[in-house]
């Protein structure tokens, strides 16, 4: 094995392929910071690019492309509110805040070095898990998935400042899963004849509505500028530095969001944004001090971000041993794979080792590298934040639609981020927290469908569920999650009380 | 008098190209691919553009156009609604796109109206087990009292196909359950591994893979001869009326084609399904190719039709609350 990730190394750095990886963190940043974009339209951009190429090469490229797409999308959700890409949605609750504070600097120094320590730790979880992927992969069914459906969904009471406010959000959000074709029960939900709600609100203009077009409307309302304090000087190198530093001083944080990440990778069509949602709530939980989480915490930049880049060794494992794409931009790669010879399947990842490894180092040395280039390119690109809003907040708006649009080539896409947009600023205006409504949104679906499927698996009898250990383990962990708040609260009462 | 001859000549040459300038193809033409990037359909009209661009002639491009949406319905819907020009071409999930009309849905198109092209692709369907189950032949999976089939969910081919085997097979008595709800085969095939259910049907090439590395065993294939060793088909096994059962991609266009528009399509596409260059990347691709022309795909289509119609009664949503 590790003959092959010597090859492998050996086979990166050769000048043609260096430049291929290098083409592929450029694009891949790029795509990563306009919001919409994203891996699967950079995949889809390069795939015809890749015709000609050794399967390597394609391999390398694409690489350059996932390592480097959220650490790009990250800039976006600190300075401007808006995730990059979808995850990078959680980044936005705290790093934008720390830019509003004129901590923007700090932030994408914590962020960028999250990110690729997740990328190397998630690699390295990716080649020690290889060996016992398939076991992985049959050990979840719909009940583990259902449980951790719920585990994720625990974090909402940690996530709302005001419970009842943040349980009206994320009832919404469960309700706007709902929205679109029931493909168990065979009915269309809350479409009023739309075709564009047949499939469902799609995550993306919807997290480009809630966030970048609400943000847009409050500053128009507020006028000024995003960065409210901070003076140009502390921005540059000084603000990133200590970013970095902030990052190792929390480097549990950083472990435990990557292994979250690589873990909840491994889960097929769950994907990064839930995983760096579930970082996020597990850092919030397991805290002490949680009162600034949402006013600009770092260790809210650094959950997250750790978490999307681990995940992408982890999302690899089905993808590469069964062919089942966790997301979009894996279903896209897939497609690069079987167009250069390769079937997915459980024989791959035996049978093409140093191709694999080729990926995988080409996943890590593209963390590496879009970290470098995004430090040393901070400095300007905080200078977004300082522009004035009647110049800054129709590009953004621009953009953002653009970025809705370029997504699925859906006029409805448009329209549906500009809703979310009103909706989102009206949340904020009358204090309703977005985060819960987010994470119900991604949740709820997996959650739904899963429960139907144990039910029918188990005829019924939900009883047997206690059967698979998994379930049983993510059972505990929710149960753990909903009392524990409770439990501390009792305690420092006693505690209190005693003195 | 040479001068004139010249003259007119050059005056008919420019008439000519001017003419040929308005005969079909003078612009780019677009096959609509109903689903996202990265799938099967997305792929195989990919391997077939270019070559298809080639033999159609003149000097335009054929250009892939994904419009997702509505499980395949927003892009044949845009295929049908197109003008009869040419222009405007799409691949067909056959019989996915003729299911909901079955059904009784709506749907805003009829196939059986739309100008047929060519076939691009079959493939037949297996039956299978676990390679752990004790059930070894459709015999033994008649025996058993509860049964589970692993699919993806109400409106998918691959559904409908484990409803009409199940009918076939004289299970439905048995209240089967019907574990829909997986996002797609792989995954549903995946499930059956894991025995979240204990039976599922795919696609042979689908399956192939999870057979070869012997997670999966197939008990029966439908069509004509199977491909499979030691496999027998459904109508070795005793179930003749299962052979038809199938998955078909092919190019049509709008309805009200002109006979001589559809020719020229119809004679490009021949030629195509019988280029080296092209069966290369299709063989790359993974794609079936088993070409058809278009009269006959045509045909394939009524019999689609008459096919499912036939089972019609057996396909209700199993699911449905």
């Amino acid at each position: 094995m590790f003959d092959s990730v010597f090859t492998a190394a050996e086979y990166l750095t050769d000048g043609m392929n260096l430049l291929f990886l290098m083409l592929g963190v450029v694009v891949g940043i790029i795509f990563g910071i306009i919001p919409g974009l994203g891996g699967a339209t950079a995949i889809a951009l390069l795939l015809p690019l890749t015709f000609g190429m050794q399967a390597e090469q394609a391999i390398t490229l694409m690489g350059g492309v996932m390592g480097a797409v959220t650490i790009g999308g990250s800039i976006t959700a600190i300075l401007l509110n808006t995730p990059g890409t979808a995850p990078n949605a959680a980044t936005c609750f705290d790093g934008y805040p720390l830019t509003r504070q004129g901590k923007a600097g700090m932030a994408i120094g914590a962020a960028v070095t999250a990110s690729s320590i997740g990328g190397v730790i998630g690699a390295f979880i990716l080649i020690l898990l290889l060996p016992v992927a398939k076991n992985i992969i049959l050990y979840f069914g719909p009940p583990a998935y259902f449980m951790l459906a719920v585990l994720g969904l625990t974090a909402l009471t940690a996530a709302s400042s005001n419970l009842l406010r943040g349980l009206v959000g994320a009832c919404l959000g469960l309700f706007i899963g709902f929205v679109g074709y029931d493909d168990m029960g065979g009915a269309t939900r809350y479409a009023a004849g739309v075709d564009y709600l047949w499939d469902g609100l799609s995550i993306v203009p919807v997290l480009i509505g809630l966030f970048a077009i609400a943000e847009m409307l409050k500053l128009y309302v507020m006028g000024g500028s995003i960065a409210k304090t901070g003076e140009t000087g502390n921005l540059g190198v000084s603000g990133t530095l200590e970013g970095i530093k902030a990052a190792f001083r929390h480097f549990k944080v950083i472990l435990s969001g990557s292994a979250i990440g690589a873990v909840i990778g491994t889960v097929p069509g769950v994907g990064g944004t839930v995983a760096s949602f579930l970082s996020y709530s597990f850092t919030l939980q397991t805290s002490k001090d949680k009162q600034n989480f949402g006013k600009g915490d770092i260790r809210g930049v650094i959950a997250p971000e750790a978490s999307n880049n681990a995940k992408d060794g982890g999302s690899l494992i089905p993808t590469l041993a069964f062919g089942i794409p966790g997301s979009a931009e894996m279903a896209l790669f897939l497609g690069v794979l079987i167009l250069h010879g390769m079937d997915p399947g459980p024989m791959l990842l035996l049978e093409r080792e140093f191709t694999i490894f080729v990926l995988i180092l080409a996943l890590l040395a593209a963390t590496l590298v879009s970290g470098v280039i995004v430090l040393l390119t901070a400095r300007y690109l905080i200078k977004v934040t300082f522009i004035d809003s009647a110049i800054l907040i129709p590009s953004v708006i621009v953009v953002s639609l653009v970025g809705a649009y370029a997504l699925h080539n859906s006029i409805g896409d448009v329209f549906a981020a500009a809703f979310f947009g009103v909706l989102g600023y009206l949340m904020h205006r009358f204090d309703y927290p977005r985060i819960t409504l987010v994470i119900a949104l991604v949740l709820g679906g997996l959650m739904e469908r899963n429960y139907f499927q144990t039910s029918l698996m188990y005829r019924g009898d939900w009883s047997k569920a206690f059967g698979d250990t998994p379930f049983v383990i993510l059972l505990v962990l929710a149960v753990l999650a909903l009392l524990m708040p409770v439990i501390s609260s009792v305690i420092k009462r006693k505690t209190r009380q005693s003195v | 008098m040479k001068l004139v001859a010249r003259f007119s000549a050059i005056l008919l040459l420019s008439m000519g190209l001017s003419l040929n300038a308005h005969a079909f193809p003078d612009e780019d033409v677009s096959i609509v691919i109903p689903y996202s990037p990265g799938g099967g359909f997305d792929r195989a009209v990919r391997a077939f553009a270019p070559y298809f661009e080639e033999h159609l002639g003149g000097d335009v491009t054929v250009l892939p156009r994904n419009v997702p949406g509505a499980g395949g319905r927003r892009g044949t819907t845009s295929v049908y609604r197109a003008d009869p020009d040419g222009y405007t071409l799409g691949i067909i999930n056959l019989p996915g796109f003729a299911l909901p009309r079955i059904l009784g849905e709506p749907a805003e198109y009829d196939l059986r109206e739309m100008s047929w092209i060519g076939r691009l692709e079959a493939q037949d369907y297996v039956l299978l087990v676990a390679s752990d189950s004790d059930i070894k032949t459709i015999e033994d999976l008649k025996q058993l009292e509860e049964i589970t089939f692993t699919s993806t969910g109400y409106g998918s081919t691959v559904l409908a196909a484990t409803q009409i085997v199940a009918s076939a097979l004289g299970l439905q008595k048995k209240n089967p359950i019907y574990l829909a709800g997986y996002s797609g085969t792989s995954d549903s095939l995946v499930a059956l591994v894991r025995g979240d259910g204990n039976v599922g049907m795919a696609p042979i090439s689908s399956a192939a893979k999870y057979i070869q590395s012997g997670d999966l065993r197939a008990l029966a294939v439908t069509g004509a001869s199977s491909p499979l060793e030691g496999v027998p088909t459904f109508a070795e096994a005793g179930y003749p009326e299962l052979t038809a059962l199938n998955l078909q991609r092919a190019l049509a266009g709008p309805p009200g084609m002109s006979d001589e528009l559809l020719e020229t399509l119809r004679a490009a596409f021949n030629k195509t399904v019988n280029d080296p260059g092209f069966l290369e990347s299709a063989k790359k691709a993974r794609m079936d190719v088993a070409p058809l022309d278009g009269k006959a795909t045509a045909e394939a289509v009524m019999e689609a039709f008459e096919f499912y119609e036939k089972f019609k009664a057996d396909l209700s949503n199993p699911n449905a609350q």
